[in-house]
């Protein structure tokens, strides 16, 4: 097999023996980039509940459930979120395993291991549940700790909601009918593009660096490969901008980006927003109830 | 440095929303100025190299590998104003392609990642490079730079995280977002960036501009922000001036105490070693109160005065010396070139 397309397909030769060399794993991490890209603009394209509304809608949605959550301080109504997520998850034909896998493998993780020590006597002293002293698990540890992961899950929940459903045509679409300035808007468009192109360009400088490597190489040499690309790179990214502006201004570029997108709320939107504010008011009522 | 939903409160993320957006109106301004149309391809490229140098995994030591943000690289190439657009547009797509950094949190992460790194990495690789031909110079000052301003933009991540148990807490006094104390937040978030992230920002950039430098040195050109250097100078004079509020902290930042300290902070003796070694060296200045002041606060202000000279000194006389180095092996190979 030719080493530069080991990783692809679904089941590539693996060699578990051998430590993968930094040039593979940097390509691997870009290739998985890219495959998440391709598959959120899957998810985002299914027939799902969020798909169906608006764009605007859509984003109206994720920024007040998101608002709402940082102004939550119970645990039952953080879980209560985080459960609300994974219906509308399910609802918008996206795997259920795969949302909570995701949402937990990332932010879930890194705020269990970052709320542990905030768990303990020595930032959160009171009634010891576990153990003695600046070390001992506390009660009122436990709860700020259980706050923050539930706070922060419910967040990424709500993020990976944009992610999966949203396609990146659709979300400008809303900005320029919410009067982003149409340069952002035209930045942004042009970023998503030139992203995908700049990390095939990583992939393959990696994958040839893979499939000529007789010997891992030294740290000193590894980095100064690394940096040598990285010029490369910035250096390709500035030629290609000058490409780019010579390529609008020869289609009759004038400086402004007009837009063919029509956006219409329909009175299914306007219901679905209602509900949702009212149901977010309820859910920071009974937030403060129970706090009481 | 992303930070995620939920770390911070609705009283710290809403304020750095709201400050983030007129300071891209300001850029859009300024960039729309100095770029003209041609601004669109360059900043969406400039955020697309933003995004993808955070893909590179940069070997530091022992095997680890980290990776860079390359605000302060792209401050050099495209200026400071470009910059905040381009590192602003990379964390925005990070966080709604990837999910990577909080949606509430975008103002934070912009505001430390988008504004503070390009400007303090910019002006310190300005004053530190000047008008300098010498490309020895410019990777040095480059990669001080840039070492800098993650530092600084971790040490102001650190601060937003540690004021959160003081601005948001329920009655009892139990924290509601990110809880650790101010002591700890930003000791935390600035020892592993001046220990490890920064390092691996100070090797990227300054390989970067030393490769650039070979390759095509006319993107290193000095690209305008404003027209002479005098803001920054006063802006660093108010920041000196405004030193005194540090000496109404109460206590000693987490893990900086005397054998004194030690003992009432963790409860155990003072190790043999510290204790011997603690006599080693006595400070000119200690606890930045000048003996010849009495006032706390005036010897406070003068110590930022005095420290400021010597860092700004020895940063100077050492970007010299290192440049003159590097200057002559150019002139001794000339085929490195």
């Amino acid at each position: 097999m030719i080493p530069a397309l080991a990783h692809v397909g679904k089941n590539p030769e693996r060699r578990p023996q051998r430590r993968r060399s930094l040039a593979r794993r940097t390509a691997d991490v870009v290739g998985r980039a890219i495959a998440d890209l391709l598959q959120n603009e899957d998810h985002a394209r299914a027939s799902g509940l969020l798909q169906s509304l608006d764009p605007r809608v859509r984003l109206a949605t994720v920024l007040v459930m998101a608002v709402t959550v940082s102004f939550l301080h119970t645990l039952p109504t953080l879980a209560l979120t985080i459960i609300a997520t994974m219906v509308l998850a399910s609802a918008s034909r996206v795997s259920v395993a795969s949302f909570a896998r995701r949402v937990w493998t990332t932010a879930g993780f890194f705020a269990v291991l970052l709320s542990a020590p905030a768990a303990t006597g020595w930032i959160s002293p009171g009634y010891e549940l576990l153990g003695h002293g600046a070390l001992s698990i506390t009660a009122p540890g436990v709860l700020v700790a259980s706050r923050l992961i539930l706070r922060v899950v419910a967040g990424a929940g709500i993020g990976m909601l944009v992610v999966w459903t949203m396609r990146w045509s659709d979300l400008l679409g809303a900005l320029t009918a919410l009067r982003v300035p149409d340069v952002i808007v035209a930045t942004l468009a042009m970023t998503q593009q030139q992203i995908v192109s700049l990390m095939r360009t990583v992939e393959n400088i990696h994958l040839a660096r893979e499939s000529r490597m007789l010997a891992t190489g030294s740290t000193a040499e590894n980095r100064q490969w690394v940096v040598g690309r990285m010029a490369f790179v910035a250096s390709k990214s500035l030629k290609t901008a000058d490409e780019i502006y010579d390529a609008m201004l020869a289609r009759g570029f004038s400086g402004h980006w007009p837009t063919l997108r029509r956006m219409r709320m329909s009175g299914r939107d306007v219901l679905w927003l209602a509900g949702l504010v009212a149901g977010c008011a309820l859910v920071l009522g009974a937030d403060r109830l129970i706090a009481k | 440095m992303h930070i995620p939903d939920g770390y911070l409160g609705p009283q710290t993320y809403m304020a750095l929303d709201a400050a983030i957006i007129p300071i891209w109106g300001v850029a859009a301004a300024k960039v729309k100025k100095t770029l003209r149309s041609k601004q669109v391809p360059l900043m969406a490229l400039g955020a697309a190299f933003s995004f993808v140098i955070m893909m590179f995994n940069v070997p530091v030591v022992g095997g680890s590998t980290g990776h860079a943000v390359g605000a302060t690289l792209i401050a050099i190439l495209l200026g400071p104003w470009a910059a905040v657009i381009s590192v602003s547009i990379a964390l925005i797509t990070q966080a709604l392609l990837f999910g990577d950094g909080g949606i509430t949190a975008i103002g934070a992460n912009c505001f430390n990642m988008g504004v503070v790194m390009p400007f303090v990495g910019y002006y310190l690789y300005r004053l530190i490079a000047g008008d300098t031909a010498s490309t020895g110079r410019k990777v040095v000052a480059s990669g001080i730079a840039s070492y800098v301003a993650i530092v600084a933009a971790a040490i102001l991540a650190g601060v937003e995280f540690g004021i959160q148990p003081l601005i948001a807490h329920t009655a009892s006094g139990a924290p509601l977002y990110a809880p650790y104390p101010l002591k700890v937040a930003v000791t935390a978030m600035a020892s592993e960036h001046a220990l490890f992230f920064g390092w691996v920002e100070a090797f990227a950039t300054m390989g970067v501009v030393a490769a650039l430098a070979k390759q095509d040195s006319a993107l290193l050109e000095m690209k305008p922000a404003s027209k002479s250097m005098r803001w920054v100078w006063a802006a660093f004079a108010a920041l000196v001036l405004l030193t005194p509020i540090g000496a109404l902290a109460e206590g000693t930042a987490w893990g900086e105490w005397g054998t004194d300290q030690f003992q009432s902070e963790l409860h155990m003796a003072v190790p043999a070693g510290l204790e011997k070694l603690s006599g080693l060296w006595s400070a000119a200045i200690p606890d930045y109160a000048p003996s010849f002041i009495q006032n706390p606060l005036a010897g406070y202000l003068v110590a930022a005065i005095i420290g400021s000279a010597v860092v700004i000194a020895a940063t100077w006389g050492i970007a010299k010396l290192l440049a003159r180095k590097r200057d002559d092996a150019d002139t001794t190979h000339p085929s490195a070139a």
